[in-house]
C-alpha cells in the first residue's frame, strides 16, 4: 500500500487531578518526589473491607476550579475532577473552542465507573428492598426520594455531556469505557477522529472514581487489590518480587489536541506529537493476561507502526504496571518481546508506584506523564521496588527520577477482559529534526 | 469523492428484539405493522403508570447455548453476544477462516476487530447487595464495616466481571479469537451507530480487514421506567414517532450487529453484499445531558457533514430513517434539522421504535439492520402507530402506509443524551 502522509497532532496541554496532586504540575512533582498517593480510606468507613486503604484525592475543590454551580449539581465525584482536569488543560493550551470554530472541536473520554454510587443505592434499599428483596412498587411509593439529577448524573454518557456543555464543543463527541484501557482508548480516538480530518482540535482523556462502598466491592471480592492494610504507602510496587495487588486511585487526566500546523502557527508550546495508537484484544480470559504477552504485543507493535516509528527509538515506557502478579509478568513479556535486544535499554517505570491505579483516567493520567517526561527531559520513577522479580527484569526506574533526554515515550494500558491501548509521544524535536 | 477507491460493504447482519431474532421475523411485524410493544412481565407493573416494553421474552440458553457463561454476564450482555455473533455467522467469516492454514488464521484473527457500542452500567447488577444491605443495617458494630466484612460471604466473588460494560466485546472475542483493533462506546443512545461509524473508519485507516459492530442494551428495569417516566419522556403505549399526539417513547430491549470489509475482501471470498457504508457524521450540541437546542441545528450538522463524507448531494438521499423516538421535543427538533437540509423535498420518512420500541446503545444500528433490509426489498413499512402528523411539523413525508424509496441510498439519523446526533449514509445491495 502507498504510504499515506498521516496528519500531524500535537499536544498543547495538559491538565490533571491525581491522587498525588490536584492540578498537573502538582501531580508532576508528586511524582518526581516518589510520593505515594496511598492512605487509610478517608470517603467512608472502609474498616471492615479486606482493602482499608486506597489513594484517594484530597482537598479537592470543585466550585474554584469549575465556577459553574449549576452544571456542577449534575457532575458525580468524577465528572468533577474531568471538568477540573480539562480546564486545566485548555488554559495550559491557551485555546478554547470559540463561536466560529466550536464545531472543529470534539471531545474523546474514558467515562468511569458506570454504575450508581452507593448513597442512591442506600435510599433504593430503604424503600424497595428494606428486607433485602428488591419490589419494583418501592419506587412508586410517593415518598421515595428518587431524583432525576441523579438518574442524568448515572447516564453512560453524562461526563461528555458536562464537558462539552462547559466547554463549548460542538463537534464530533465519544464516550468510551473499556475498563482498564478507556483512557488510552479515548485517546486514540481521538487521534483517529483529528487525523481523518473531522475535528482541528480535541480534548481527550479519561475520569473515574470507583473509591465507594460498591467500586471498592467490586475489586475487594475479586482479590485484585493489595491488602497491605498497616503499610498503604508501600502497598503499590509494580514489578516487585513481593508485589500483591493494585492500589484503587481515583481522579482524570487530560489532553489538548491539536493540529500540528495550527499549533505551530500560532506559536504554541508542544509538549510531544501524540504519533500513534495500538489496540488489540487479548482474547485469553476476563481477568487473567496472556503468560506470553500475546495480545499485548501486537497493541505495541500497531502503535509503532502507526507512529512510522521502530522500537529503536522508543527511549521511556510508562507501564501499565498495576502491582499484580499476573498483569506485571505478562507485560514484562511482551516489552521483551517488541524491544528484543535492546530491552536493557529502554527505561521502564508504572507511575500506579505513586497514584495507584486511576482504572478508566489511568491511560489518560499516564499519557500526560508521558508527554511531561519527554518535555522535562525526565522520567519519573517507579516508586517502592526492591525485591527484583526474574520475569520482570525490564530496565526499571527506581530510586530517583532518571534524567534522560527521550526520543519517543510508550504508554501501555492493558484492561479487564483484554482490551490492549498503546500509545505513542515523539519529542517534538525529532518532529522538527 | 472522500473514500474513492475503497468501498465498504456489509456482508453479515443479526438482531435480537422484541420483534423477533431474526432480521426476517422482525421485517415481518414492520411489514405487518405489528408493535412488539405489549404488558411487560419482568416486575409487576400493576400499580405502575406505565405498563408496557418491547421485551426480548426468550431465554438465554436460546441467546448462548453455553451455560456456564450465564453466570458471568448479565441481560444485556445475553443480547450483544447473540446478535454480533448471529452477523458474524451470517457473514460467511467462521468458514472462511476454516480454510485457512495456521499463519493465515493466525493473521485474519489478528486482523478481525470488534466494536462494540454498551449500554454501560445497569442499576439491576447492585441488586445483589441489597440482602447484604438488609443484614448490615441490623448489625450492631453499624453499616459499612458489616457490609465489608461480610461481602465475601454473600456476594459473588465474579460480581465485577459480570458487570463489565466491555463484556460483549471480551466474551465474543474470546469465543472467536478475534483479536484486532477493539472498543466498547458508552455514548447512551449512539453507541451504536458510532461503533459502525468507527468500524468503516478503522478499515478504510487500514487497523483492520474486518470488523463486526454491534450495540446491545437491556434499558427496560424498574428505575429506567421511574426516571423516563418522571422526566416525562415515557409513553404508556407503543411510540407514535411525529403524531400530533406523541406522548413519549418506551424501552425495548435487544442488540443488533453488523460486520463490515472491503468490498474487494467480500467478492474475493464471495461472500454476499447487503449494502455499502458511505460515510457518516456526528456532532454534539454542546446542551448538557438531557437538553436540545431548539432549532434542531446539532441534526443538520450532522445530516451535511454525513453528506460531505460520502461525498453525496442531498438529491441522492432515497429515504430518511429518522430517531423518531416519539418525545415531543426530540421528534420536533429533528424534524427541523431534516427541513433545513432537505427544504420542501424531504425524500420519505420512517422510523421504528414503533416496532420494537427505545434500545438505547441500540437502537440506531438496529434501525440500521432494518433499513438494508428496506433498501433491499425496495419497500418503506408504514408507521402502524401514526395518526395524524403535527401540524407543526407538516408537511412531512411519513405515512402508516408503506412506501418506496426514491433511490437505494438511505440517511439513518441516531440521537442521544449528551445533545449528541450521529448520521450514517448507507446504499443497499443492488
Amino acid at each position: 500500500m502507498a504510504m499515506i502522509e498521516k496528519r500531524r497532532i500535537a499536544v498543547t496541554g495538559i491538565g490533571m487531578v491525581t491522587p498525588v496532586g490536584n492540578t498537573a504540575a502538582d501531580t508532576w512533582a508528586g511524582l518526581l518526589e516518589g510520593k505515594s498517593g496511598a492512605a487509610p480510606t478517608q470517603s467512608f468507613d472502609a474498616s471492615g473491607f479486606s482493602t482499608t486503604f486506597s489513594a484517594e484525592v484530597k482537598g479537592f475543590d470543585a466550585e474554584s476550579a469549575v465556577p459553574n454551580r449549576k452544571l456542577l449539581k449534575y457532575a458525580s465525584r468524577s465528572h468533577r475532577f474531568a471538568l477540573a482536569a480539562a480546564a486545566e488543560a485548555l488554559a495550559d493550551a491557551g485555546i478554547a473552542p470559540t463561536e466560529a470554530d466550536s464545531h472543529r472541536w470534539g471531545l474523546a473520554v474514558g467515562a468511569g465507573m458506570l454504575s450508581v454510587g452507593y448513597e442512591d443505592l442506600t435510599v433504593v434499599h430503604d424503600y424497595a428492598a428494606p428486607d433485602g428483596e428488591f419490589n419494583a412498587d418501592g419506587l412508586i411509593d410517593p415518598d421515595f426520594p428518587g431524583n432525576p439529577v441523579n438518574f442524568c448524573r448515572w447516564q453512560s454518557n453524562a461526563g461528555q455531556g458536562l464537558l462539552t456543555k462547559q466547554f463549548g464543543i460542538r463537534g464530533y463527541a465519544t464516550s468510551v469505557h473499556t475498563a482498564c484501557a478507556s483512557g488510552g482508548q479515548a485517546i486514540g480516538t481521538a487521534l483517529k477522529v483529528m487525523r481523518r480530518g473531522q475535528c482541528d482540535y480535541m480534548l481527550a482523556g479519561g475520569f473515574d472514581s470507583m473509591i465507594n462502598p460498591t467500586g471498592i466491592s467490586g475489586f475487594c471480592l475479586l482479590g485484585a487489590l493489595s491488602t497491605d492494610n498497616d503499610n498503604p504507602t508501600g502497598a503499590s510496587r509494580p514489578f516487585d518480587a513481593t508485589r500483591n495487588g493494585f492500589v484503587l486511585g481515583e481522579g482524570a487526566g487530560f489532553l489538548v489536541l491539536e493540529d500540528w500546523d495550527k499549533a505551530t502557527a500560532r506559536g504554541a508550546m508542544i509538549y510531544a506529537e501524540l504519533a500513534g495508537d495500538g489496540n488489540s484484544l487479548s482474547c485469553y480470559r476476563i481477568t487473567d493476561s496472556p503468560p506470553d504477552g500475546n495480545g499485548p504485543i501486537q497493541a505495541i507493535e500497531q502503535a509503532l507502526g502507526d507512529a512510522g516509528i521502530t522500537a529503536a527509538e522508543i527511549d521511556y515506557v510508562n507501564a501499565h504496571g498495576t502491582s499484580t502478579q499476573m498483569n506485571d509478568r505478562s507485560e514484562c513479556a511482551a516489552l521483551k518481546a517488541v524491544f528484543a535486544g535492546r530491552i536493557d535499554e529502554v527505561r521502564v517505570s508504572s507511575t500506579k508506584s505513586s497514584m495507584g491505579h486511576l482504572i478508566a483516567a489511568a491511560g489518560a493520567v499516564e499519557a500526560a506523564v508521558c508527554c511531561l517526561a519527554i518535555r522535562h527531559s525526565l522520567a519519573p520513577m517507579n516508586a517502592n521496588y526492591e525485591n527484583p522479580d526474574p520475569d520482570c527484569d525490564v530496565n526499571l526506574i527506581t530510586g530517583a527520577p532518571q534524567p534522560m533526554r527521550i526520543r519517543a515515550a510508550l504508554s501501555n494500558s492493558l484492561g479487564f477482559g483484554g482490551s490492549n491501548s498503546s500509545l505513542v509521544f515523539r519529542n517534538p524535536e525529532e518532529v522538527r529534526s | 469523492m472522500k473514500h474513492a477507491g475503497e468501498k465498504i460493504v456489509f456482508t453479515g447482519s443479526g438482531i435480537v428484539c422484541g420483534a423477533g431474532t431474526s432480521v426476517a421475523e422482525v421485517w415481518d411485524r414492520l411489514e405487518k405493522g405489528v408493535s412488539a410493544v405489549a404488558p411487560f412481565t419482568q416486575f409487576d407493573g400493576t400499580n405502575w403508570p406505565v405498563k408496557v416494553a418491547a421485551e426480548v421474552l426468550q431465554d438465554n440458553r436460546f441467546l448462548v447455548s453455553d451455560r456456564k457463561l450465564h453466570k458471568t454476564i448479565a441481560r444485556t450482555d445475553m443480547f450483544g453476544i447473540y446478535a454480533t455473533e448471529s452477523a458474524i455467522e451470517d457473514s460467511g467469516l467462521p468458514a472462511y477462516r476454516e480454510g485457512l492454514g495456521e499463519a493465515e488464521t493466525n493473521t485474519f484473527n489478528d486482523r478481525t476487530g470488534l466494536i462494540i457500542g454498551s449500554g454501560g452500567g445497569n442499576y439491576r447488577s447492585n441488586y445483589d447487595f441489597l440482602p447484604l444491605m438488609t443484614a448490615a443495617k441490623a448489625a450492631p458494630e453499624g453499616g459499612l464495616p458489616y457490609f465489608g466484612r461480610e461481602l465475601g460471604n454473600q456476594v459473588t466473588p465474579m460480581w465485577l466481571l459480570k458487570n463489565l460494560p466491555n463484556n460483549v466485546l471480551c466474551h465474543v472475542g474470546i469465543r472467536g479469537q478475534y483479536k484486532g483493533t477493539n472498543a466498547c462506546i458508552t455514548n447512551q443512545c449512539s453507541s451504536g451507530v458510532l461503533a459502525v461509524a468507527e468500524a468503516a473508519s478503522a478499515i478504510w485507516n487500514n487497523e483492520a480487514d474486518r470488523i463486526a459492530a454491534a450495540g446491545h442494551d437491556a434499558p427496560f428495569e424498574p428505575e429506567m421506567v421511574f426516571y423516563y417516566h418522571r422526566l416525562g419522556l415515557m409513553s404508556g403505549e407503543a411510540p407514535r414517532p411525529f403524531d400530533a399526539e406523541r406522548n413519549g417513547t418506551v424501552f425495548g430491549e435487544g442488540s443488533a450487529a453488523v460486520v463490515l470489509e472491503r468490498e474487494a475482501d467480500a467478492k474475493a471470498r464471495g461472500a454476499k453484499v447487503l449494502g455499502e457504508f458511505l460515510g457518516f457524521g456526528c456532532c454534539s450540541e454542546a446542551t448538557g445531558i438531557l437538553d436540545l437546542e431548539d432549532d434542531g441545528d446539532g441534526v443538520k450538522r450532522a445530516i451535511e457533514s454525513a453528506l460531505a463524507d460520502a461525498g453525496i448531494t442531498k438529491e441522492q438521499v432515497g429515504l430518511i430513517c429518522a430517531h423518531g423516538n416519539g418525545n415531543e421535543a426530540s421528534d420536533r427538533t429533528e424534524s427541523m434539522g431534516i427541513r433545513s437540509v432537505f427544504g420542501e423535498d424531504i425524500p420519505p420518512v420512517t422510523a421504528f421504535k414503533w416496532a420494537y420500541g427505545h434500545l438505547i446503545a441500540a437502537s440506531g444500528i438496529a434501525d440500521l439492520v432494518m433499513i438494508l433490509e428496506v433498501l433491499k426489498r425496495g419497500v418503506i413499512p408504514g408507521i402502524a402507530t401514526l395518526g395524524e402528523v403535527d401540524p407543526l411539523i407538516a408537511p412531512f413525508p411519513i405515512s402508516r402506509e408503506a412506501a418506496a424509496p426514491r433511490s437505494d441510498i438511505a440517511l439513518l439519523i441516531c440521537r442521544g443524551f449528551g445533545g449528541m446526533n450521529v448520521v450514517l449514509l448507507v446504499r443497499g445491495a443492488s
